[in-house]
This record gives C-alpha cells, sequence and structure tokens, in this order.
C-alpha cells in the first residue's frame, strides 16, 4: 500500500508495517469493524443539573473508511469523538474498538490503546508551549518506552512528511496556526496508529492552511488508515466519503460513499 | 517510560518554571541552612566547654566550706562558714591517708586593688600554697612560682596573672617590681603563662587575671578578721582522671573524720568536681540544641509545605499538559512520577544548596560571632537526606491530584 501514498513512504516500512499486522493479530476475521458504536448515551452532571450529549448512537465506522460526522455547535460532536478516542466512557450502550469492549479494559489498557492505535488532531492543537516542535512530535513515542534515537529518527520523519522538516526545533509559539497545526498531525501519525481522530482540526485556521490539513488527512486514508473527522462545516465535510449527520445527541442520516450532502 | 526519561521531562518542567522552582527552593535551601547551623551551634559549644574543662584539668576535686544540701538555713550555705583549714589541707595531702590523691592546694581568694606606681588595678588575690600551680596545673611564663619558704617566712612576695601583670606594668619587665597591696609592697617574684580568655561557659574568672600570694602573707595581710588558718577552698587533684571518685571518697572519709561529723549528711562541706560542672554544662547546651534545632526544623517543614504548594498550583495551571499527556498514551503511573521527579528534585536542589550554605556560614560565622561551629560531613549528608524525602513526601499528594485527573477534564479546561 505504500505505493499509494504519494507523500514521504518511509513511515510505512517494513517494521512498522509488521507493528499493523501484530495489532490486528487478535481479530483476524475480516470486516470486523474499527468503530462499533451501539445506544450509546452520555450524560454530563454538573451539581442537580443533567445534559444529555449523546442520546442512544449506533455508528458503525469500517477499516480504511474516511468519515465524517457534522453537526451544529452543541451537538455532541466532541463527546462522541471523545468516547472513540477512549478519553472518556458511555454512560450507556457499548463502544468496541477493533472488536474490544471499552468498558472492559483498564486506565493502562486504555492509556496504550490511546497511545499505540489512536492519533489525535484537535482544534486547539495542544501542542506544549515549551517544547520544540519534535519534542512535540515524540511525545506518544516517549510514552511507548521507546529509545531517545529511534525517537527522534521517527519524529523528524513525520514531521518531513507534514511538510515541516525545516521547523523541528522551532516552538509551537515561533510558528503560524496551519504551520502548529502540521505539527499536531505529525504528532497523531508518528506512532503509525490505525485510527486519526480530527476534531475540528481546521476550525481555527485560514482556508489555506485548513487546505493543508484536509489534504494530509485524504493522504493519510489513501495510505489505508481510517480517519473520522469531526465538523460543522459542509464543506470541509465533503473531504470524507461518507457523512453522518448528528443533531441534539442523535445520528440523523448516514449515507453511503458518493451520496453527498446538500443542504 | 523508564526511570531516565521520566527524571528528564520533570528536570524539563523545573527548568521551564525557573523563578518559581528557585523560590521553591529558596525555602528549602533556609531551612537546611538553619539546621545545620544551629546544630553546628550546639555541637561546637558542647565541644568548646569539654575541651576548656578539660584544660582546667578534669581530676580536679574542689572542696568548699557549708553544705550545699542543707535547706535548713542551720549551717550557712556554700563558703559562709569557714570550717575549712590549712590543717584539713595538710592532712589530705598525706600518701597514707589519701592514696589516689596527687596534689592538694588550699586557697583562700578576695578581690584588691593593686597598685604599682601610677597603676591601679583591682583583681582577685589568691592565697596559697606551692602546690596551687601543679594543680591548677599551669606553668610559669617568667620567674619563679611560690616555694615552702615564702610560706614559712610569710615573704613578701607575689606572683602575678598574665594580664595582671600587662595591665600593671605595660610593656616592663614585672619581675623585681614592688606591687602594693592593702598598703603592704610585695616583690613580683613571677608572671604565670596565660592559658587564653575563658568563654562565658567557664564558672571561673579569667585565669589570667589574678595574683597569687603565700597563704600565710595573705591571712596576716588580707584576712586578719578571721580564723588565720581557715580557707575559702581546697583543691585536690587525683591521681588521674580514673581515680577522681577513689580520690572523691578519700576526701569525703578523711574530713568528716577530721571534723567528727557522724553521718554525710550533715557534712560541713562540699565537694564538687569539674566533671559536674561539665555535665551540667553540656546539658544546659544540649537542651538549647534541642530547642534551637526544633525551631530550625519547623522552619524545613515550612519548606516542605511550600514545596507542596507549589507542586499544587503546577498540576492546577498544567491540567491541560497533563490531560495531553494522558491522551498521548501517559499512564496515570506515569504521571504520577512525573511530578514526584518535579517535587524530589525541588527538594535535592534546596538540600545540597541548603548544606553548601550551612557549611559555609559555619565557616565564616564564628569569626562574627566568636561562637565555634561544628559540622559534620555526616549531618550535612543527613540534612539532604532529609530534604530529598521532605520533596517527595510532600510531593506526594499533588503527584496523586495529577495523576487522577481524567483526560476529558483535563483537555476541556480552555
Ligand atoms: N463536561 C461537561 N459538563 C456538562 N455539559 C457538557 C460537558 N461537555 C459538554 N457538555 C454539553 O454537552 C453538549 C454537547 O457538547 P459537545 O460534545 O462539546 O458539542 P460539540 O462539540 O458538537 O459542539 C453541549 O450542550 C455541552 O454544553
Ligand atoms: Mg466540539
Amino acid at each position: 500500500m505504500s505505493d499509494e501514498g504519494p507523500a514521504a513512504p518511509d513511515l510505512r516500512s517494513d517494521e512498522t508495517a509488521e507493528v499493523v499486522v501484530d495489532r490486528t493479530a487478535p481479530h483476524p476475521i475480516v470486516g470486523v469493524p474499527v468503530i462499533e458504536v451501539a445506544g450509546v448515551w452520555k450524560t454530563y452532571r454538573s451539581g442537580s443539573l443533567e445534559v444529555d450529549a449523546l442520546r442512544g448512537v449506533d455508528l458503525c465506522v469500517d477499516r480504511g473508511e474516511y468519515v465524517a460526522v457534522m453537526g451544529p455547535s452543541g451537538s455532541g460532536k466532541s463527546t462522541l469523538m471523545h468516547i472513540l478516542g477512549c478519553l472518556d466512557v458511555p454512560t450507556a450502550g457499548t463502544f468496541r474498538l477493533a472488536g474490544d469492549d471499552v468498558r472492559s479494559m483498564s486506565e493502562e489498557d486504555l492509556a496504550q490503546v490511546r497511545n499505540r492505535r489512536i492519533g489525535f488532531v484537535f482544534q486547539q492543537f495542544n501542542l506544549l508551549a515549551t517544547l520544540s516542535a519534535w519534542r512535540n512530535v515524540e511525545l506518544p513515542l516517549l510514552y511507548a518506552g521507546i529509545e531517545r534515537a529511534e525517537r527522534r529518527r521517527r519524529s523528524l520523519a513525520s514531521l518531513e512528511r507534514v511538510g515541516l522538516a525545516d521547523r523541528v526545533d522551532h516552538r509551537p509559539g515561533e510558528l503560524s496556526g496551519g504551520q502548529q497545526q502540521r505539527v499536531a498531525m505529525a504528532r497523531a501519525l508518528v506512532t503509525d496508529p490505525d485510527l486519526i481522530l480530527a476534531d475540528e482540526p481546521t476550525g481555527n485556521l485560514d482556508s489555506v492552511s485548513a487546505g493543508d490539513v484536509l489534504a494530509l488527512l485524504a493522504d493519510l486514508h489513501r495510505s489505508g488508515r481510517t480517519v473520522v473527522l469531526i465538523t460543522h462545516d459542509t464543506e470541509v465535510a465533503a473531504a470524507a466519503d461518507r457523512v453522518v449527520r448528528i443533531r441534539d445527541g442523535r445520528i440523523l442520516a448516514g449515507a453511503p460513499v458518493g451520496a453527498r450532502e446538500v443542504r | 517510560m523508564n526511570l531516565l526519561e521520566t527524571f528528564r521531562t520533570g528536570l524539563d518542567a523545573v527548568l521551564t518554571h525557573r523563578l518559581r522552582s528557585v523560590l521553591t527552593v529558596l525555602g528549602i535551601t533556609i531551612g537546611i541552612a538553619a539546621v545545620i547551623l544551629t546544630v553546628g551551634l550546639g555541637e561546637g559549644a558542647q565541644q568548646q566547654v569539654g575541651s576548656e574543662i578539660s584544660a582546667l584539668g578534669s581530676n580536679l576535686l574542689t572542696v568548699t566550706p557549708g553544705s550545699a544540701t542543707s535547706s535548713t538555713g542551720i549551717r550557712g550555705g556554700i563558703g559562709t562558714a569557714s570550717t575549712l583549714t590549712v590543717g584539713d589541707a595538710a592532712a589530705l595531702a598525706s600518701k597514707v591517708v589519701a592514696p589516689d590523691i596527687n596534689a592538694v592546694a588550699p586557697a583562700t581568694s578576695v578581690q584588691e586593688t593593686l597598685v604599682a606606681g601610677t597603676q591601679n588595678w583591682t583583681t582577685t588575690v589568691v592565697g596559697t600554697d606551692p602546690a596551687w600551680l601543679t594543680v591548677r596545673g599551669r606553668s610559669m611564663a617568667e620567674g619563679r612560682f611560690l616555694v615552702a619558704q615564702d610560706l614559712a617566712s610569710r615573704a613578701d612576695v607575689v606572683v602575678l596573672g598574665a594580664t595582671t601583670a600587662q595591665e600593671l606594668f605595660g610593656v616592663r619587665d614585672p619581675v623585681g617590681q614592688t606591687v602594693d597591696v592593702a598598703g603592704r609592697p610585695l616583690t613580683v617574684i613571677g608572671v604565670l603563662q596565660p592559658v587564653g580568655s575563658s568563654s562565658a561557659a567557664s564558672t571561673a574568672a579569667n585565669p589570667d587575671d589574678q595574683a597569687v600570694l603565700p597563704l600565710t602573707t595573705a591571712s596576716a595581710l588580707l584576712f586578719s578578721g578571721a580564723s588565720r588558718n581557715a580557707v575559702s577552698q581546697i583543691l585536690v587533684q587525683a591521681t588521674s582522671a580514673a581515680t577522681l571518685s577513689a580520690a572523691y571518697q578519700e576526701t569525703d572519709a578523711e574530713l568528716l573524720n577530721l571534723h567528727r561529723v557522724a553521718t554525710p549528711a550533715q557534712a560541713d562541706f562540699t565537694i564538687t568536681s569539674e566533671q559536674q560542672v561539665l555535665s551540667t554544662a553540656t546539658s544546659v547546651d544540649r537542651t538549647l540544641t534541642v530547642l534551637l534545632g526544633g525551631i530550625a526544623g519547623i522552619s524545613l517543614v515550612v519548606g516542605g509545605i511550600g514545596v507542596m504548594n507549589i507542586m499544587l498550583v503546577s498540576v492546577t495551571e498544567r491540567i491541560r499538559e497533563i490531560g495531553l499527556r494522558k491522551a498521548l498514551g501517559a499512564t496515570p503511573r506515569v504521571i504520577r512520577r512525573q511530578f514526584l521527579v518535579e517535587a524530589s528534585v525541588l527538594g535535592t536542589v534546596g538540600g545540597v544548596l541548603g548544606a553548601l550554605l550551612g557549611i559555609a556560614g559555619a565557616l565564616v560565622l564564628p569569626h562574627l560571632i566568636s561562637n565555634p561551629i561544628a559540622v559534620s560531613p555526616a549531618a550535612a549528608a543527613a540534612a539532604v537526606a532529609v530534604a530529598v524525602a521532605l520533596g517527595v513526601a510532600f510531593g506526594v499528594y499533588p503527584a496523586d491530584r495529577a495523576a487522577r485527573l481524567e483526560p476529558i477534564d483535563a483537555l476541556r479546561t480552555e
């Protein structure tokens, strides 16, 4: 599949490809969805106030799909992404990640899943201001227990892939918003995860930078990864193969590949 | 994530918030330095008292008239009754009666003004016999000390302490000069070797400022009102420190016998040893050391609370960072360790700086306050260990708070 990726193919080297095989080993059955959400509710309690952010969400994403979750502000998109990213657990319903029920996992397991299998891209970039670009990118590798020289090698390769080879020692404050988001994307793909979760990745960017980010996501999708893109923007959602619309915590419609949303 | 990496990350955080880290470290530094200095002061005072008293002769007993144990007032307090005589001293000097006694010197002293030409100087005038030099462990700088002949003939001679000679004669050679004591001209026959000024810890008056006369001359001249044979103290030197208690018992038994006292409780004299003075002085010092050390210890705890305070602020301020690290795969254990490393780095740096500051203070301060400060390497090492432990102990709670933060709550915070 490396011949499909147009940009720097060195991340798809043999060793990382092996890791992919390894990870999927317990679930060799073809067709097990990467994401399987069934009847998920999420209720936030603050004092006596209860907010149902998700009200029975069903969602299935197959391996290698590029799905956009679209809805207005406050519709529960971020809440859904936090559950998909194992950052939060549903109040009710089940979420299976590549067939594993998240509820059965310990906190350590979840940390490992986030570390090895998921790459996050946030609207606010979430870079550590005191660290240089490559030191930000290496963080997931640090928690994966990878040795320093290897961390640096992979971080630089990842930064090169997002077109920031000449900015590796710059701190976030010395980079433009678009460059910062590309650093965040380099960080998301440095562990070579199956699943990329992007929550309004273009929300804070100008149209040119937003185009760069979407191009990178498309590129990642082409190289075999599952991508879930969260947005409130129809045009952005159009980049995906499939659009899932969400409103008031409920999924409105799922359209198959090619069936574009028109509003 | 291995320990080295955790350490690097923790160190990074400490270095990033430089001013804050410095201020936190300062609290620990001051606390550790204070503990080292106060304990060092106490140690130094104890060592000084010990060496001073051993210089006085730790095998020395002092017999004074009166009873220290009497609370009835029937017999007077120490020194009020002149029940000790030259005869008592002579009896104790006998090797048959008291084999463990090396030398005995009867002594009587009074404050008197000495006159040499136009110079006046008031000092302690001691009437004693030739054994005084041995018993006091003194030696001559110049001239000679009293001899038996001086006592027998009530010679008009005097031996001066170095300070006394200096005050009366300045740079002139005092030996052979004349000093008037109570109107009688006395010839200076010698000057005592100085022993150095005594500190407040010593109970005796300045040993370099006194005039020593034959006891017989002094009695005739200065103590004519009282019995000529009465003395205000008898100094008894045991043959060694080991025989001190034997010498004590021999002295006690012989004096009870001579004074015809049936029960020791009725004794009309008191025997004290320098050892007792030493232990009293050191116990006072020890109390003071414990007290000061306690206060310094409290300042150390305050320093520890400072670490905790800063770590809590740090956790609150870095909620986003913690959340992000967790989202990227940091386990609670790794986060906890990172914050513990930060706290212990603060504690360690504070401890090492505090030990250095304390040692520097111990070297510099004695020149300013004339008190010796003793700092042992073991005490300094212990102080550093305490600082590290303090950092870790006060870092546990903040680290735990950080470790338990939900990644999602942490990420959501603006
Ligand atoms: N921690 C929380 N506590 C209470 N309510 C929350 C919390 N997080 C989100 N919500 C609420 O849940 C709803 C969905 O929020 P969110 O998932 O952030 O929406 P979106 O990302 O689509 O804008 C909103 O009404 C929001 O106010
Ligand atoms: Mg949102």
